[in-house]
């Protein structure tokens, strides 16, 4: 069944993101996914996030498709004009990627190439209604192609970001243009988690609550840095007495995913290593969950 | 107006030597008012020069070097170029263009241009205006989100607007969030619900043009 398929079932889909490499050598990256094969319903295959470089999240997508995986191509409006981008998609549909996740994306001042010229030519709403028009059988200016792509198109929201009004209107804008998934930013607090799967269900949209594994009191401060009001102190405080931290933060993100499990719709891991963690977890989840879920 | 930066003055001697006498020019629009290539700063570019062994033969500032009727009506330029071996400008990028066209010595820039912007309690210049020739403000409180937002979003804040700080530059505020208390205020709120379509780009190909031959 294809997270699609998924979707439209509402069976609890499990994503975890996945950063091409910083070179040409992807093989490394296909092997440590393959604890995961069969158990993660999709990849997230992100696009040179933080603003540095990697290989195209194009090409790993399609990669991770020959091999199995099932991809969701993540595109940002930072790199590529509107040509590009039909242009990308036209091509992504052509090799059999199905699931895309459109964003805006983080500013080119924030990376390692802080001297590029930032395009920005659409924002994150106006290419949700362009991958909407190709899946209808037309590019942005109206023009009829050859046939009509059939994306399933996701967005991102990010429940800590304000003013919170615009918010919310850009994300039931994200939704009308047509995201049928919204994928959040880490989320620590289960009270959260819910609301913010009702708010995005409430909008026509599947949630899928963000989850990083904190793994030391540095990378927590470097998470209040970026969102301060995410990390809730009791985290905190739990990391500074664990003699394992990675393991306590991981063990956090666990029990969150559990909770999520029995309400929400969808969680996404943001993590690096821990895979075999994650596969026995997974595992763990789809035998002692909910009973209509198990697949 | 238009905001310009002086040049620090050691760049400006290394850019004019060589070439004998310097005429510089100020501009008493943006540069004089920015404080950055006014008469007043003419002068002490031309003092520093002096005191490093360049000769000046001339300072002038006139009201507006990119009006052509202003920069020919009183003979400066015709001064500038008889008398001397290069043009120092402090005028924007527009304004040295213009002196340029119109001497047959080379003219050199003592300033980058910056930004049309505004200015605040006599020592601030903020951006307001990319000129993108297709205004949106009329739909956004009177607050330009092309100008003033990193990624100019028109549809609502990124994701990177946390507790009122923009995520390119935390020092200075997201404007989405002056932009909704700002309709919040005049009743418009609501206004910001539409999605905006994509900028038509053709409105800010260069160079651009505003002819008004045929206007009665």
């Amino acid at each position: 069944m294809t997270l699609c398929e998924k979707l439209s079932k509402g069976k609890f889909v499990i994503t975890a993101e996945v950063a091409p490499p910083r070179g040409i050598d992807y093989h490394k990256v296909l092997s440590g996914l393959k604890p995961l094969k069969g158990k993660v319903d999709a990849f997230n295959v992100t696009d040179c996030q933080r603003s540095m470089v990697r290989m195209s999240s194009l090409v790993m997508s399609h990669l991770l498709l020959k091999e199995g995986f099932e991809p969701v191509l993540q595109l940002t409006c930072r790199d590529r004009n509107r040509i590009a981008l039909q242009s990308d998609l036209l091509g992504a549909a052509a090799l059999g990627i199905r699931n895309i996740c459109l964003m805006t994306g983080d500013f080119t001042t924030l990376g390692d190439q802080p001297d590029a010229k930032p395009v920005f030519d659409l924002d994150s709403v106006q290419l949700i209604e362009l991958a909407s028009s190709l899946n209808r059988g037309c590019l942005m200016n109206g023009k009829e192609i050859d046939a009509r792509t059939n994306f399933c198109i996701g967005a991102v929201f990010n429940p800590f970001a304000g003013p919170e009004t615009l918010q919310v209107w850009k994300l039931e804008k994200k939704v009308k243009a047509g995201a049928r998934f919204i994928q959040t930013q880490p989320i620590y607090d289960i009270k959260l988690a819910e609301e913010v799967s009702e708010l995005i269900s409430s909008t026509g949209a599947y949630p899928i609550i963000g989850l990083l594994p904190i793994k030391s009191l540095k990378m927590a401060n470097f998470m209040k840095k970026l969102n301060p009001t995410s990390v809730p102190d009791s985290l905190v405080e739990g990391l500074e007495r664990s003699s394992d931290p990675a393991r306590y933060g991981w063990e956090y993100v666990v029990d969150l995913a559990k909770g999520i499990y029995e309400f929400g719709k969808g969680i996404h891991f943001m993590l690096v290593g821990k895979v075999k963690e994650l596969a026995n977890f997974i595992d763990y989840l789809r035998n002692n969950g909910r009973g209509n879920e198990k697949n | 107006m238009v905001v310009v930066r002086l040049k620090p003055l050691e760049d400006i001697l290394r850019e004019v030597s060589g070439y004998g006498k310097v005429f510089i020019f100020g501009c008493q629009l943006g540069s004089a008012r920015c404080k950055n290539g006014g008469l007043r700063e003419a002068y002490r570019v031309a003092g520093f020069l002096e005191s490093k062994g360049i000769k000046v033969s001339g300072v002038k500032s006139p009201g507006g070097t990119c009006i052509l009727e202003r920069l020919t009506s009183k003979d400066v330029l015709r001064e500038a170029g008889r008398n001397s071996d290069v043009i120092l400008s402090l005028a924007c990028g527009a304004g040295t263009q213009l002196i340029a066209e119109h001497v047959s010595i080379p003219v050199l820039t003592g300033v980058s241009t910056l930004f049309i912007g505004v200015e605040r309690e006599g020592k601030h210049f903020d951006e307001y205006c990319i000129a993108c020739g297709e205004c949106v403000i009329s739909e956004t409180g009177g607050i330009c989100p092309i100008a003033r937002c990193p990624k100019s979003l028109v549809n609502g804040p990124c994701g990177g607007a946390i507790a009122g700080k923009c995520e390119v530059d935390p020092s200075i505020p997201c404007i989405w969030y002056k932009i909704a208390s700002r309709m919040e205020e005049i009743g418009e709120i609501e206004k910001l619900r539409k999605t905006m379509p994509p900028k038509d780009h053709r409105s800010c190909i260069y160079p651009r043009e505003l002819n008004l031959e045929g206007r009665s």
